[in-house]
């Protein structure tokens, strides 16, 4: 028997058997709905669902094309999403920066774990909460605006402020997972890099700046592409608390999918997702790119 | 001797950090005092900061939703959590570790693409198409449709691909050469070794799957194999709002999955970050 060599790839047969549910599981649930799904994306509304459907080539593709609900629904997807990626990754980065300063000593892991709840709490729960504290008359945020005689919140009520109010809440669901993951990474910083800035007399900004970020760059980057898949997908937090109003202004483009299925309209709404798919997957090539591995929370 | 300018420091830090904890917690607080207090009582003091009274009589009241007992809901999310945990973690420990093994074979790479491509594709309308799949294979309305749909994500995964990736080469070998079948190394060998990242990847898919809702909602024919969360987006779409129901629905949904987060919070706050950043 050879030994000390590295024995030769084993032969595939077994591991078929340990490939197999998993497997099954996936190209069942997994491939071929989203098969279907781009197949319904060319066929006509009304027959759908039925076995002769209908080819109507890219004609639900025009149809969104022309659809000036779907451009505004895209557009403000877009919007809301870089907003939010960008305020989840500067208070995520922030907040891990602070937590693992030297001004911080005790409480370290109370702090981390507080943070980290909301992101384990049931998010129908969470976002069911948030509604009712943004509410006029139940909610804690108005009454407790009103007894410091500050002007009141219109929370989801309003169109002005309810991009804003929804933003909160999901970065309350979200954000500790990103500082955990800032965390993670400032805890790999080489502190010898910043026993010699502070040697050479750096400030805390050159520190930040100079040091501190470069090595920073793996969390950033992974955060960015996470926080980017997330929010393009935003979903629950409208399907709970606004509904897409008031007046469409939280009508996202997987909540207007979404409407488009429950009104039987399978054509259209496949191919919004085959396009929110395309997005997703072209970004996720893109990070790919930069050897990001892409997994999504 | 502190220095003023730095305990002034140390202040604003934690000044800072103890706002940034209470805006995190104050939700849960406020949702645990209004379970207890009635519509009426928190309509009058929303701020309130504990219950008039410690009753539980809400209980009586959220004892049927919508027709369906409550005790039939918290045992739909009991059951089927476990239920797709379990299978999940068997199918995917021993799936992610056969393509390990074997990651040249070009079949087993396509499927690994094909697997990433799926969690990709926004699970919000993935869950019409299956639906119609549902619908063809028979399983629609019923227990085994939802844990088979839950029971394979994308952390559990990537934890266990991570760890197979890092197991050294020399166990396999050793094993390989004392003449073990793979079904021997797989049993023996790998998956005894596995158990500290099967622990882990239970702990988080327990907690994923508890939060699910919208593929049980759309795979349901009828409240009966609804859980906790889907009940409770019933309860707060309903006309006519029972407030405090809402709460107190809310606190059983949120409440076992906060204390089991507590009890593993290392081992979850590391897994579900683990492998984003590497060393």
């Amino acid at each position: 028997m050879p030994t000390g060599r590295r024995p030769a790839a084993p032969p595939v047969g077994v591991f078929w058997w340990f490939v197999a549910p998993f497997a099954l599981l996936t190209l069942v649930f997994g491939v071929w709905p989203i098969v279907l799904a781009v197949q319904t994306s060319f066929t006509a509304s009304a027959t759908a669902l039925q076995p002769n459907a209908k080819w109507v080539g890219w004609a639900n593709y025009a149809v969104l094309w022309s659809d000036p609900i779907f451009a505004n629904a895209l557009q403000r997807t877009l919007l809301y999403t870089g907003l939010a990626v960008f305020s989840t990754i500067v208070a995520a980065l922030l907040y891990a920066l602070l937590l693992q300063s030297v001004w911080i000593g005790r409480g370290r892991l109370f702090f981390k774990v507080a943070v980290f709840l909301p992101v384990v709490t049931p998010d129908i729960a969470g976002y069911v909460v948030w509604r009712w504290l943004y509410d006029q008359s139940f909610g804690a945020i108005n009454t407790a605006l009103d007894a410091l005689g500050l002007p009141l919140f219109g929370g989801i009520a309003s169109t002005s402020t309810v991009l804003g109010a929804v933003m909160v809440a999901e970065l309350w669901h979200h954000v500790g997972f990103y500082v955990v993951i800032f965390w993670a990474n400032l805890a790999l910083c080489d502190k010898g890099q910043s026993e010699a800035a502070q040697m050479d007399g750096a400030n805390a900004w050159q520190h930040f700046w100079h040091v501190l970020l470069p090595q920073l760059r793996p969390a950033l980057l992974v955060n960015s592409v996470y926080a980017l898949i997330q929010y393009l997908k935003t979903f629950t937090v409208v399907a709970v608390m606004t509904k897409g109003g008031p007046n469409e202004t939280t009508n996202f483009v997987s909540y207007y999918a979404y409407q488009l299925f429950d009104q039987g309209r399978y054509g259209e709404a496949t191919a919004m997702a085959t396009v929110l798919f395309a997005l997703i997957l072209l970004l996720s090539a893109l990070a790919m790119h930069f050897q990001v591995r892409s997994r999504l929370p | 001797m502190m220095r003023p300018a730095h305990l002034l420091l140390r202040g604003l830090a934690y000044g800072t950090a103890l706002l940034v904890t209470f805006v995190c917690l104050y939700p849960f607080f406020w949702m645990l005092v209004s379970a207890f207090r009635t519509s009426k009582a928190i309509l009058a003091s929303p701020l309130r900061p504990w219950p008039e009274s410690l009753s539980l009589s809400v209980l009586s009241e959220l004892a049927e939703i919508g027709g369906t007992p409550l005790w039939v809901y918290a045992g739909n999310s009991v059951l089927i959590t476990t239920a797709s945990t379990v299978l999940g973690i068997l199918v995917t420990a021993v799936g992610a570790y056969a393509l390990v093994r074997r990651p040249d074979f070009w079949l087993f790479r396509a499927f690994r693409l094909g697997f990433l491509a799926t969690i990709m594709y926004p699970y919000m309308l993935l869950v019409i198409p299956v639906y119609i799949v549902m619908y063809k294979i028979g399983l629609l309305g019923s227990y085994t449709g939802i844990v088979l749909f839950l029971a394979v994500g994308p952390i559990q995964f990537f934890l266990f691909e991570q760890f197979f990736q890092t197991m050294p080469k020399s166990v396999l070998e050793a094993a390989v050469v004392d003449g073990a079948t793979e079904w021997q190394i797989l049993f023996r060998v790998v998956l005894p070794m596995a158990m500290p990242v099967v622990a882990t990847a239970a702990i988080i898919t327990f907690l994923l799957n508890w939060s699910q809702w919208l593929p049980i909602l759309v795979v349901s024919k009828s409240p009966a194999t609804y859980t906790l969360p889907v009940a409770l987006l019933n309860l707060n779409g309903e006309l006519g709002v029972n407030f405090q129901g809402i709460m107190a629905m809310s606190v059983l949904t949120t409440l076992p999955v906060i204390l089991f987060f507590l009890l593993a919070q290392r081992r979850v706050m590391s897994g579900m970050t683990a492998g984003a950043v590497k060393g």
